[in-house]
Parts: structure tokens; C-alpha cells; sequence
């Protein structure tokens, strides 16, 4: 469907890779709405790297300041134990962004590899990786994520304490890296065919330079796209499970766990369940705003998009 | 070539099938009866009522049956108290009633007869002979005895409170059983009733179907009441009067509904709306955020039985010895005074739980045994002091005490342990925690946090349950006896057999022999006796410190202003006297 | 065709087969175990025992699946927790359709199922409609009219309707709608906080469609968004090709060019990812169910989740899998029938 014939194919792939970079950076300047959404992304993880300026403690109580409504002393007031909610948004925002992160780079350690090997080697290799991958597609995913939530919060090992950080991603990454391994084999199954990796191959390059340094440069703009869009449905999966209490645990604060335990206070105090759900908002839109203006900018080079999910 | 046609196609062939499947989707009606009945019970239909005559509940979740020793969910408990009679009941002080019973057996009446000497007894119980099931036919011991048979059938049956304490059960006339017991067991009068067992129909329910799994235990034919008319599963149960309710002229409300709606705060704010007029176990802040309502008001038990408490384990973590292998801090009985003192009970109370908490610091603390224990003191600096004294010191500086010659760990070893809680209990509980940990931090002990779901907390130690095999340094959650007999409770958590796993709640690996001695004197039908051996016990554990009690949770229940005569009960479910209740 | 569908077929049965061995392990070798949840705070081991008894939880974990996949009513089973075998099991294994008894309800399975599935069917399948109806002209116009003021707040709203967490905008409405907002005339709420419909009144479409509002805009948000904005990208892919310029070129009226030609073709990806999409009306949406309080698969699902519900969990997991996996060799062949380009050897 996509047409690849336009694609230069007598520059080297470094060549190509800088020249795909800087078009790919003039592309996304035009888009107005992406440019807002990475000023607005930025903005954000700034300010939850900054947390620590705060003069308040995210998890020590101020009983005397409980409850208190959005003031210029607590902009947007304090929680149950009187604890700044500002100062908790933030540090909650690290550790939900974190989990979006991590979570998307499990996915991307399972899914690139899978997908390169199954398109780049096709055949059996190709066909027992996409079963694999289909039989976690026929999962339903978030049926299989709170099922896998409720029994991984009871586990104890080491780097996977209960309701860690790095146990939530875990749990989100693993069943969201089919859409990377599908894009990937699809990305490859067309440019493994291209003239100068016919060419590079010829020339006696490995299997996996050809794979690393010739391939997956060009893919990669799909991926980037998708891992944007992953970001911020990580961390709206990471809110569904805290809202079902599977989430990161208190007082350890994270975006959905804030919402969740303010549930109890909702009418009398709904700042304290609004504000965080803002954040979240905001910070997928404008991921997804992002993801819009790189879906655009990476645009000649986009691969099978469509096609390759139905063929 | 272009498909056009074929798309329209299909998309009107998705449409009219969402639509068909959409029309046939929820049933406007389904009488629970017709479908899986054994038999019809013959409904005695009352004629469309008022809704104003009408109360509506909402509960989280559908109860699994009516049948509460099956699963226990409490909401079983409560649709129970709706059409079931047991023999006895409790009321919200701890008195126990009679039910189906014409009275309940004691020695002084004779009912009950005790041989010393082969230290057994048996408990012959009077029935009433004036009521009926539903359909008419009486309640008669048959269906004792077949609910007993059901009980102790060792394939289908199940496990009640005592049960192995009983040899036989026996016939004695229409209305009258014995039941032999093969040692002398206290909590004799709850046995066939309470907020757990009811007394089934033996002529309705199908016996090979098992206790577990009969038909009858979830579309029961009642006696209480009420009669259940309809159950849509996740949505609603409806009920209506049973106009052969052995109480004359009651119950005064027509009917009742049922709602199941997950979210508390949606049931909250139905509450508020006056949408509702039940909401059970509601939480803290519910409580508080009602006070204010001119449409929901709030039942309080008139005495607690849940204790919050800190649970201390005195072998080291992982293990269930503790005088093979004694925990590193918490051995020390100075090192658990001093976290007594440090914990600011008055504090927590007021700022997590409205001041509706009640400061306990013993388990006998309610009547009929209540044993005077002094308060301990909150003293953080001299909880300071005793921790220095038990050589636990912090000489680096960070703000964690260090043990140096503390005589149950190696110098240098941080004064740092796990804290566990459960979830479900939600954030009244959660910020306890948090509060906890940042009092015993201002000490120097430091504790991380952790909560976990409760199931996992509490099961059995080959399934892994953390305090069942002893992998916990201090846990925080609310326990307590059911009833008014602590006999079996004070057994089961304090003697040492109960250390081991399977056998008893000694999670504490508490092990004193003379504790152990006071708990067999205990079992005797002597209250003088029991209540001076209660307090001994009371005392020996306020000394050593096993445990540290908290306070009462408030157990609470939502109703609204138009309800007259509902009454909160930490013995039962608020529908334990639902027969009772007004519409003004 | 006919043989390719064939051998999609036999693929599901062995990729269902794969996948039962894998959830079930999963499933039973998980801490915890599913009797945790029977005990309470004081768990008795006495009534632990017998219910691992009636459940067949005494057997070894390959037996367990065995029984699970084929019944045990062919062999002799221990009832009553002597030690002997006594009688013959009566379970006849998910292969004929017997998917065993609820530990919670201890009704059959598929009964429970049953009783949930119809009012899934009508939420997800009227928010799925809906969703359908506001997507299908938001991704025309922005797509016609691209960069326009109008193309930028249909693409904010559907990047804000994948942004909000459901259920934080689920509790939002009813604070609103139900608390806050009264109906002028009456001072009733305006909306319904939640369930299928009044119990009060008898039968009414009105009464129906009020209960519906809420939990079918939250729910159809999230689809809005993405079928808009694939209906977008699909058409503006479409548009610039050779043969609309060559109908535009012929004089066709341009409104003619757009819905008769190009959006036809544009439907196909939203016709096959509409198949994709079928699964959700079996297994429902856990968080809308539990905030609008409609008794559907979701929170069933979720109950049996918590509550470890074995049977019931798999029954809903090997379900929901074959639904999906039908329903992407659905799209698929969909895919080849509507579009003539693509041929399956």
C-alpha cells in the first residue's frame, strides 16, 4: 500500500539515519500541537524532578493542616494527613511516569527483538515467534492484567516487592509488547527486500549488523510512535489497577493511588481526586499530542501501519 | 471496483444484531423460584405496595447464598437475617435470645446436665411450636436434625463453631432435641444460631444436593420476616412480607430492596440523595461526612468487638520458634513496652478515625468480663529511655537506633522492621499505618511499610499466609472474640500449642506457661472462676506485651432519617431485628 | 479461502489448547490459592480440608487440569475425605462443556455467565454504536477539512477521550449529574448514579435510556477518539490517490467523490477493527461496571479475580481468548471480502 520506492537507497545508513533525523525534526516543528504537547510533557517531568525543591514532605503528616481547600500556603491544598497535595502530585508523577517508562521498555526489550527476528529471518522463525505473539494478543489484556496484578502483590522477590514500581510495569510491559513485535516484523518483512541490504549483505555484513544497523534505524520511526502512545496508556492502566487497589502502594505516592484513596473524600473535598486525574490528562494528551506530530514527521517512512496488523 | 454495498452491509448486519442482542438483554423480571426451584414454595403474594412502604439497601457485592457458613461474605449473613431464624440470636449488648428456641437451656432449668466427672455434658433444647415455614408446614427438630445431618456430612458438609466437641445429635420429640457434647463447651447457646447458621427446611431443601450446594440455599423458603420474591444476580434482590411471620403485626415494612453497587462512594452519596436507606459497614468517613445529613443517619454498635492492634512476633522473621530462634528487636519485652509508649493512640483516633475510635488496652474490655487493666501511658521519652536502657542506642547519627549490647542482637544491627497491613480495611487504616511508622521513626525504630491484601496475610502457612508462618516482624489489624465468650479466642491465641501453625492464632510465638495453665482453667461453667482466670491471663499480657491494643474500630451502619428502630450490631448484621423497624 | 479459514481454525483449537495449559498454571500455581479467601481472619484448617476436598484442590495440579479439561466422572474420586476412593467423579471437563461450579455461588459456571452476558451485550453494544455515531462524522470532517479549526478540536477531543482515566471520569459525572445537577421541575437528579434501570414504575424506555447515559458516554469516549482518529488517517490516505483524482478529474461533484468513493474504502480498516473490537462485548469493561454499578462480565470477572474463583476466572479467560481469536480471523476474512486487493492462498 505504502509506496517505498521513494526511499534513497544509495546513502549509506548512517547517512540516512542523520538525514531521516533532521527531516523527521523539521516535519515535527511544523506541528503546532505537538510542539505545545513536548513543551507541556516538559514542563511536567521538570517539575516532578524538581519535587525535591518543595518545602513540604511528600509522605510526613501536618495533622494541625489537614483537608485544606487549594491556598496560597498549599496550592492545591492538603489530604488526609495534611500533607501538601502539590508536593504528592509531583512525586507521584515521578513514579507514574516512571511506571509508564519502565513499562514501555519491557515492552520494547520483548517486542523489538521478537519482531525483528521473526520478519528479518521469516519462516519458522517467523512463525513460531507469531504464535507466541498471537497467543498473548488472544489474552484479554486488561482481564489478564488485573489477574496477573492480584497475584504478582503477592509475591515477595527481590526488585519485585509487592506493588513496586518495577513489579506494576512489569505486570503493564508484559502485555504490551505484541503491538511493537507486529509493527517491527512488519518494518522488516519489507525492508529486508531493499536494495542496500541486498547490498549489505553481499558485502558480507552479519546478520546482525545488517539487523542493527541497517534495518532497525529505518524502522524505528513506528516505534517511536508507538512507544509515545504506549507512555500514556501505561500510566492510565497503572490509575485502572490503583483505582481496583492493585496499584503502587501508599504512602508511596503515584497518580492513581492519589485518586484512589481520596475516593473516600470525594464529596467533601473533590480537589483531592480532580487534581491528579488533571495531571493525567495532561500528561497523555500532550504524550499524544507528541505522538500525533512524530506520527507525521516519520510519515514517508511509515511502514505498513495499517497492512500490517490484518495481512 | 469499489465496495461499497458490502460495507453498508455489514455495518447494518452488526447494527441489527447489537440491537437484538441488546433488546433481549436484561430481563425485566425473573422469579428466582422458577427457575431452579426444587419445589414452588407457595408464595403468599401480596398485592403491589406502596414504594413508600418499600426500604431499599445497598450492599458492594451479591451475597453467594443465603447460606453464610458456606462462604462468609457477611452479605450472606445479612439476606440471611431477612428470612432464617436460627435457635438463638444475639442482640448488639451481647444477650443472647431466643429464636426458634422456646427458651434457652441452662442448668437451672435443666436443660443443661453436666457429668464432672467424664467432663462432658449434654444441652436439651425446647423448641417453640407456633412456627411455620412459608408454605405452612411447622418448624419442627426434623429440620434440626436434617440440618445438622447436612452440617456434618462428611462429603458435602461443612464446619461450624464447636462441632468437634459434639458426639451425637438426638431426637427427643417434635419439638425438642439433645445435642452431647464430648467435653464441657461454653459457647453452647450460639451453636444453632447466631449471625452464621440457620435451622433448614427439611422438607424443602434436597438433601443429596449437600449442604454446600443445595438449591434451598439460595432460593430459600422462609421463616423469618421476609420471603424473597426476585434475585437478579449483580443488580437487585427483592423481598416481601411474610404475612405468616410467627410475630404478630410484624414486620411493619412491606418489602424490601436490595441494590448491589459496587463504589462506596456512589453508595454514600445515594445515602445523601435519600436514594437509600441502608448502607452496611460503612468506614470513617463515611460516618463523618453523614454527620452533618438531614437525610441519612448513622447507627453506631453500642459495644465494639474489632480491637485494631499491634501484633508482635517475638521468634525471628520467618521462623515460629522464639526460644530457638527469638526475634533480633522484639524478644526484648523493654524494646515492646517502648513501642507501647510511643504510640499515640488519643492522636490516632482523632485525626484518622473522628474520635469514634475507643482506646483499649486490654481484651477483656467489654462485658460480661471486664478485667481493670491500667491504661499504659503514651511517653515517648521514656519509651527513648527504655529503649537506651535495652541497649539500643543511635550513635551514627541517621536517626535509627543501632543495638549496642542489647543482648538479642549482634551490635550494630539496625533497629529497622517490616510493618504489614491489610487492604481492605482502605484508608482510615492505611493512614494508621503511616502514622504508626512516623511515631516509632520519632523514636528511632524504623518501620517500612508495607500492605497487603489480607487473604494472603491471614491463610494457612502451607499456602505461605505471612503470619501463619511467622514472616512478619509487626502486623496492624483489628481482631477480637466473636460473641461473649472469649474462652476458645484466649485459647487459640495465647497458649502454646497454638504456636504452631495450623493449630492456633499464637502468631505472636508468645510462650508462658503459666498462661497456659490459667487457659485450661478456663474451661468451666463456673463465671466466677472463668472471669478471675480471664483478668489473670489479662494481666499476664499487659506485662509482657505480646500484642499492643489500639482501640475499638467504630462498627457502624447507615440508614435514613425515615427508619425507626435500626440498631447497629457488632454481634450480628444490622437486619438482625429488621422485623422491628418503622417507616415514619 | 475455504481452506485457509480451515486452517485458521485448526490453529485456534491448538493455540485455545496452548493457552488453557498456560493460565491454568498460572492461575493454580499462584500464592495465595483460592481457599485464602474462604477463612477470613481466623482460617480453620478443618474447614480449609473439606473444601479442598469439594473442590478437587487434593489432587496433584496435572490430574487438576485433567479433570478441568475432560472431567472426572471416567475414574473414582475420595468424597468424604477418608482416604478411600468412593465414588465416581461427575464432572465432565470444559471439552464438554461442563466449565465446573462457582467456589463463591457454587452454581454451574456457564449459568453465572449467563446471567451476566446479556447486560454486557447491551452496554458495550449501544456504547459501541454510539462511539460509531459520533466517530464516523468527526473522522470525515477533520479529515476533509485537514488543519482547520474544526480539525483541531475534533483531534483534541479525541486525544482528551483517550486521556481521561475512565473511572475518575465515570465518578466525576455521577458527582455531578446525580449530586450535584437537579432536574429544574421535579428537584430529582438529574441522572441516575447507576444500575439497569428503576425498579419502581415498571418498564420504560426513558427510564432505560437515563441509566444508560452516563455509563455508555464514559465507555464510548475512549472509542470515539480511537475509531475517529483511524477513520482520519485512513481517508486522508486516501484521498490524494490517483483514483479520486481521475473521478474528480471526470466531474463527479466532490461530495460525491468523498462518501461514494473514497469513504467506502476509508470503512474497510474501521469495518475489520470494529471485528476486533467484538471480544469487549463478551468480557465487558471491568471499571464502568463497578462505577455505575451494572451487572456485567467485567465485574464478575473482577469478583472472581479477587475472591479467587477459579473456575469462573478461566471459564471468563478461555472465553474471552477464543472470542478473540475468532474475531480477529473475522476481521481478517472480513478484510479480504470487502477489500478485493487482498487474497489469501
Amino acid at each position: 500500500m505504502t509506496d517505498y520506492s521513494s526511499i534513497e537507497t544509495t546513502l549509506s545508513p548512517t547517512d540516512q539515519a542523520i538525514d531521516l533525523a533532521s527531516n523527521v525534526w523539521k516535519r515535527f516543528k511544523r506541528h503546532r500541537g505537538a510542539i505545545a504537547g513536548a513543551i507541556v510533557f516538559g514542563i511536567l517531568i521538570v517539575l516532578t524532578v524538581l519535587a525535591f525543591l518543595s518545602p513540604f514532605d511528600p509522605e510526613k503528616s501536618d495533622l494541625q493542616d489537614k483537608f485544606q481547600a487549594p491556598s496560597a500556603s498549599h496550592i492545591l491544598g492538603t489530604d488526609a494527613l495534611g500533607r501538601d497535595l502539590l508536593t504528592r502530585i509531583l512525586y507521584g508523577g515521578r513514579i507514574s511516569l516512571a511506571v509508564g517508562g519502565i513499562a514501555v521498555a519491557i515492552a520494547l526489550l520483548i517486542g523489538v527483538p521478537i519482531g525483528a527476528l521473526a520478519g528479518y529471518y521469516g519462516g519458522t522463525v517467523d512463525s513460531i515467534l507469531m504464535r507466541f505473539t498471537d497467543a498473548f494478543l488472544s489474552l484479554p489484556p486488561f482481564l489478564v492484567l488485573i489477574f496477573l496484578a492480584a497475584i504478582l502483590r503477592e509475591v515477595n522477590i527481590p526488585f519485585f516487592q509487592r506493588n513496586s514500581v518495577l513489579t506494576i510495569s512489569f505486570v503493564i510491559g508484559i502485555l504490551s509488547w505484541m503491538t511493537f513485535a507486529r509493527l517491527v516484523r512488519a518494518a522488516f518483512l519489507t525492508l529486508r527486500e531493499m536494495d542496500y541490504v541486498s547490498a549489505a549483505r553481499a558485502l558480507g555484513s552479519s546478520d546482525s549488523r545488517i539487523i542493527l544497523g541497517h534495518i532497525l534505524p529505518n524502522g524505528i520511526g513506528v516505534v517511536i510512535v508507538e512507544a509515545t502512545l504506549q507512555l500514556g496508556y501505561a500510566i492510565i492502566q497503572e490509575a485502572g489497577l490503583s483505582f481496583l487497589g492493585f496499584g503502587i502502594q501508599q504512602p508511596t505516592p503515584s497518580w492513581g493511588n492519589l485518586i484512589n484513596t481520596a475516593q473516600d473524600h470525594f464529596i467533601k473535598y473533590p480537589w483531592l481526586a480532580v487534581f491528579p486525574g488533571l495531571m493525567i490528562f495532561l500528561t497523555i494528551i500532550s504524550v499524544n499530542y507528541i505522538g500525533d506530530g512524530l506520527r507525521d514527521a516519520f510519515d514517508p517512512y511509515k511502514v505498513l501501519e495499517t497492512v500490517g496488523e490484518y495481512t | 471496483m469499489f465496495t461499497k454495498s458490502r460495507t453498508l452491509l455489514f455495518l447494518t448486519f452488526m447494527v441489527i444484531t447489537i440491537l437484538v442482542l441488546a433488546s433481549c438483554g436484561p430481563a425485566p423480571v425473573s422469579t428466582p423460584t422458577g427457575e431452579a426451584a426444587p419445589s414452588e414454595p407457595p408464595g403468599n403474594t401480596v398485592p403491589t405496595v406502596e414504594t413508600n412502604k418499600n426500604i431499599t439497601m445497598v450492599i458492594a457485592e451479591d451475597p453467594p447464598s443465603f447460606n453464610p457458613i458456606v462462604s462468609d461474605t457477611g452479605y450472606d449473613a445479612l439476606v440471611m437475617e431477612l428470612v432464617m431464624l436460627g435457635m438463638t440470636d444475639i442482640d448488639p449488648s451481647g444477650n443472647i435470645f431466643p429464636e426458634l428456641a422456646a427458651e434457652l437451656p441452662t442448668i437451672e432449668n435443666g436443660g443443661v446436665v453436666l457429668d464432672e466427672k467424664a467432663g462432658t455434658m449434654s444441652v436439651t433444647w425446647k423448641m417453640r411450636n407456633d412456627i411455620q415455614w412459608q408454605d405452612g408446614v411447622p418448624v419442627t427438630a426434623d429440620d434440626v436434625m436434617f440440618t445438622w445431618n447436612a452440617i456434618s456430612d462428611p462429603t458435602n458438609g461443612s464446619w461450624i463453631h464447636g462441632s468437634d466437641y459434639i458426639d451425637s445429635v438426638e431426637k427427643v420429640d417434635q419439638y425438642s432435641f439433645t445435642v452431647n457434647y464430648s467435653s464441657i463447651y461454653p459457647g453452647y447457646l450460639t451453636q444453632f444460631g447466631g449471625e452464621q447458621l440457620a435451622i433448614w427446611p427439611a422438607h424443602y431443601c434436597k438433601a443429596d444436593q449437600g449442604f454446600v450446594a443445595w438449591d434451598c440455599g439460595r432460593q430459600p423458603l422462609s421463616d423469618g420476616p421476609f420471603t424473597l420474591k426476585e434475585w437478579v444476580e449483580g443488580d437487585h434482590m427483592t423481598f416481601e412480607k411474610n404475612s405468616n411471620f410467627y410475630q404478630a403485626g410484624k414486620p411493619e415494612i412491606e418489602g424490601v430492596v436490595i441494590r448491589i453497587v459496587p463504589d462506596a462512594a456512589v453508595r454514600k452519596t445515594m445515602m445523601m440523595n435519600g436514594d437509600a436507606d441502608i448502607d452496611m459497614w460503612i468506614n470513617v468517613n463515611t460516618i463523618n461526612d453523614l454527620k452533618d445529613s438531614t437525610t441519612a443517619k448513622v447507627s453506631l454498635s453500642p459495644t465494639d468487638r474489632w480491637v485494631m492492634r499491634l501484633f508482635m512476633n517475638e521468634a525471628a522473621k520467618g521462623t515460629i520458634d522464639s526460644t530457638a530462634t527469638p526475634h533480633p528487636i522484639l524478644s526484648d519485652v523493654r524494646v515492646r513496652q517502648a513501642i507501647r509508649m510511643a504510640v499515640d493512640v488519643d492522636t490516632i483516633n482523632k485525626q484518622v478515625f473522628y474520635g469514634l475510635a475507643h482506646p483499649v488496652w486490654t481484651e477483656l474490655f467489654r462485658p460480661p468480663y471486664v478485667c481493670d487493666v491500667p491504661r499504659p501511658t503514651f511517653d515517648p521519652e521514656a519509651a527513648k529511655a527504655l529503649l537506651e536502657q535495652a541497649g539500643w542506642k543511635d550513635t551514627d547519627g541517621d536517626g535509627v537506633r543501632e543495638c549496642h549490647g542489647c543482648g538479642t542482637a549482634k551490635d550494630g544491627y539496625k533497629m529497622e522492621m517490616q510493618f504489614n497491613t491489610y487492604a481492605e480495611y482502605g484508608e482510615p487504616l492505611e493512614l494508621t499505618q503511616q502514622l504508626i511508622a512516623e511515631m516509632l521513626g520519632n523514636v528511632g525504630i524504623k518501620m517500612n511499610i508495607s500492605v497487603v491484601e489480607g487473604s494472603v496475610l491471614w491463610d494457612l502457612a502451607e499456602n505461605g499466609g505471612i503470619e501463619q508462618s511467622g514472616n512478619f516482624d509487626i502486623d496492624l489489624w483489628d481482631d477480637g472474640y466473636a460473641g461473649i465468650d472469649p474462652t476458645e479466642y484466649l485459647s487459640e491465641a495465647y497458649s502454646k500449642e497454638a504456636m504452631t501453625p495450623g493449630k492456633g492464632w499464637n502468631f505472636f510465638r508468645w510462650n508462658n506457661p503459666a498462661v497456659d495453665a490459667l487457659i485450661g482453667e478456663t474451661y468451666t461453667l463456673d463465671e466466677q472462676t472463668r472471669k478471675d482466670t480471664f483478668c489473670a491471663i489479662a494481666d499476664f499480657i499487659n506485662e509482657e506485651v505480646p500484642e499492643i491494643h489500639l482501640f475499638t474500630v467504630p462498627n457502624a451502619d447507615a440508614y435514613s432519617a425515615r427508619l425507626e428502630g435500626v440498631q447497629s450490631s457488632v454481634n450480628d448484621l444490622v437486619t438482625w431485628n429488621i422485623a422491628d423497624w418503622k417507616i415514619k | 479461502m475455504a481452506t485457509y479459514i480451515l486452517r485458521r481454525l485448526i490453529q485456534t483449537i491448538g493455540l485455545l489448547f496452548l493457552l488453557s495449559i498456560i493460565l491454568f498454571a498460572l492461575v493454580n500455581l499462584a500464592p495465595g490459592g483460592p481457599l485464602s479467601a474462604f477463612g477470613g481472619k481466623r482460617i480453620r484448617p478443618e474447614k480449609i480440608g473439606i473444601l479442598k476436598r469439594q473442590f478437587g484442590l487434593d489432587q496433584p495440579l496435572p490430574a487438576q487440569y485433567i479433570y478441568w479439561l475432560a472431567g472426572n466422572d471416567w475414574t473414582q474420586i475420595d468424597t468424604d475425605g477418608n482416604g478411600i476412593k468412593d465414588a465416581s467423579g461427575v464432572r465432565k471437563g470444559i471439552l464438554r462443556g461442563d466449565f465446573g461450579f462457582s467456589y463463591r455461588t457454587r452454581q454451574p459456571v456457564l449459568q453465572e455467565i449467563g446471567k451476566r452476558l446479556p447486560n454486557t451485550i447491551t452496554l458495550m453494544g449501544i456504547t459501541m454504536l454510539v462511539a460509531l455515531a459520533i466517530a464516523i462524522p468527526l473522522g470525515i470532517f477533520s479529515a476533509i477539512k485537514q488543519y482547520s479549526v474544526f480539525d483541531f478540536l475534533a483531534t483534541t477531543f479525541s486525544f482528551a477521550g483517550q486521556a481521561v482515566p475512565e473511572f475518575w471520569l465515570g465518578l466525576l459525572l455521577i458527582l455531578i449529574f446525580y449530586a450535584w445537577l437537579k432536574n429544574p421541575w421535579t428537584g430529582e437528579p438529574l441522572l441516575p448514579p447507576g444500575g439497569m434501570f428503576s425498579l419502581e414504575g415498571g418498564f420504560s424506555v426513558t427510564d432505560r435510556i437515563s441509566h444508560l447515559v452516563l455509563p455508555v458516554l464514559t465507555g464510548a469516549l475512549g472509542w470515539v477518539a480511537w475509531y475517529s482518529r483511524f477513520l482520519r488517517s485512513s481517508l486522508l490516505e486516501i484521498l490524494p490517490q490517483n483514483y479520486l483524482r481521475s473521478a474528480r478529474a471526470r466531474g463527479l461533484p466532490e461530495r460525491r467523490v468523498i462518501y461514494r468513493h473514497a469513504l467506502s474504502n476509508a470503512m474497510i480498516p474501521i469495518v475489520t477493527l470494529l471485528a476486533l473490537d467484538l471480544p469487549y462485548i463478551f468480557t465487558g469493561a471491568v471499571l464502568i461496571e463497578t462505577i455505575f454499578a451494572w451487572p456485567g462480565m467485567g465485574r464478575l470477572y473482577y469478583q472472581a479475580a479477587v475472591e479467587r474463583d477459579y473456575p469462573l476466572l478461566m471459564a471468563v479467560l478461555i472465553i474471552g481468548a477464543a472470542f478473540i481469536i475468532l474475531s480477529n480471523l473475522l476481521a481478517d476474512i472480513l478484510y479480504a471480502y470487502l477489500d478485493p486487493r487482498v487474497r489469501y492462498e
